[in-house]
């Protein structure tokens, strides 16, 4: 639905593939491998989603020898993080205008309705 | 849950009220333009038709010096003609807005969804909101940076009304 030509954060995690290989490495580091067993995802798909994760900045990778060992980088998480919050703050004021106006509109309609102990 | 999208945010809210009164508050031009801006905007509904389909057309009007100042920063117009239509509507159940979000300098015109479900329980209300996450994270972010310099005003404006 979005115009934009590249994907942000949210359009990255809202991939449940991408998501599961997210919940795996919040165990700590892993290899490829490691990340197919604990996310039931096949390779080919595990290997495509970690690029896109390593692209995006979700995800580094630190090279020992033959091995590649990948973890989650903290910097995207928290400005996701702080972004939520922001936008949590912004409708929490604006659900607080909602309430005013609730009970403006029911002190108004209060005041037009007849007393009956007239 | 219709979003196409997982929710960037979802808030619930109880209220002494019918879900009649909550529902008129997204569906009427009075109960609309009460309080849908943010602090220092107005809103003049032209347009609200709440029907699947049906239009949601209003301005957004800078009132205060601090927003004004702002938008002209931003290089956006104080007064801006929003658009957006109604989607899935079921009175006093659901409804869902999809704004059209055409106004960001520097971004390709997006949609931005959200759902309202409305529930009645007892002598109260509860209503809960789903918002997808707009386009960019960036600009929300940037846009956001200016509403907060408002929202810390807040506080103050509260103190003074329950001082009255």
């Amino acid at each position: 639905m979005y115009g934009n030509a590249y994907m942000d954060a949210f359009q990255v995690l809202a991939d449940p593939s991408r998501r599961h290989i997210v919940e795996a490495l919040r165990a700590g580091e892993q290899q490829v491998n490691d990340i197919v067993r604990s996310s039931r995802i096949h390779q080919s798909g595990v290997s495509r989603h970690l690029r896109l994760l390593l692209d995006s900045g979700f995800v580094q990778v630190r090279p020992q020898g033959q091995q590649r060992y990948y973890s989650l980088c903290p910097g995207p998480f928290n400005e996701l993080e702080a972004w939520l919050a922001s936008y949590r703050r912004v409708w929490d004021a604006r659900l607080g205008r909602f309430a005013e106006a609730l009970e403006r509109r029911q002190a108004a309609a209060a005041a037009r309705k007849p007393r009956k102990d007239r | 849950m219709t979003l196409k999208t997982p929710p960037a945010a979802t808030f619930e809210r109880r209220y002494q009220a019918s879900v009649a009164e909550l529902w008129a508050l997204w569906t009427t031009k009075e109960g609309f333009e009460s309080w849908w801006g943010p602090q220092g905007f107005r809103v003049v509904v032209h347009r609200i038709e709440p029907r699947a389909g049906g239009a949601l057309v209003y301005d957004m009007i800078a009132v205060g010096a601090q927003e004004i100042a702002y938008m002209k920063n931003a290089g956006m117009a104080v007064s801006h003609g929003t658009h957006g239509t109604f989607a899935d509507v079921v009175r006093h159940r659901h409804l869902e807005l999809v704004h059209v979000i055409d106004f960001v300098p520097g971004l390709p015109a997006y949609e931005h969804r959200m759902r309202v479900e409305f529930f009645a329980e007892g002598r109260q209300a509860r209503m809960i909101i789903q918002v997808e996450p707009h386009s960019t994270t960036q600009w929300t972010q940037a846009s956001l940076a200016g509403m907060e310099s408002q929202l810390t005003k807040l506080p103050a404006l509260l103190g003074a009304r329950a001082a009255r």
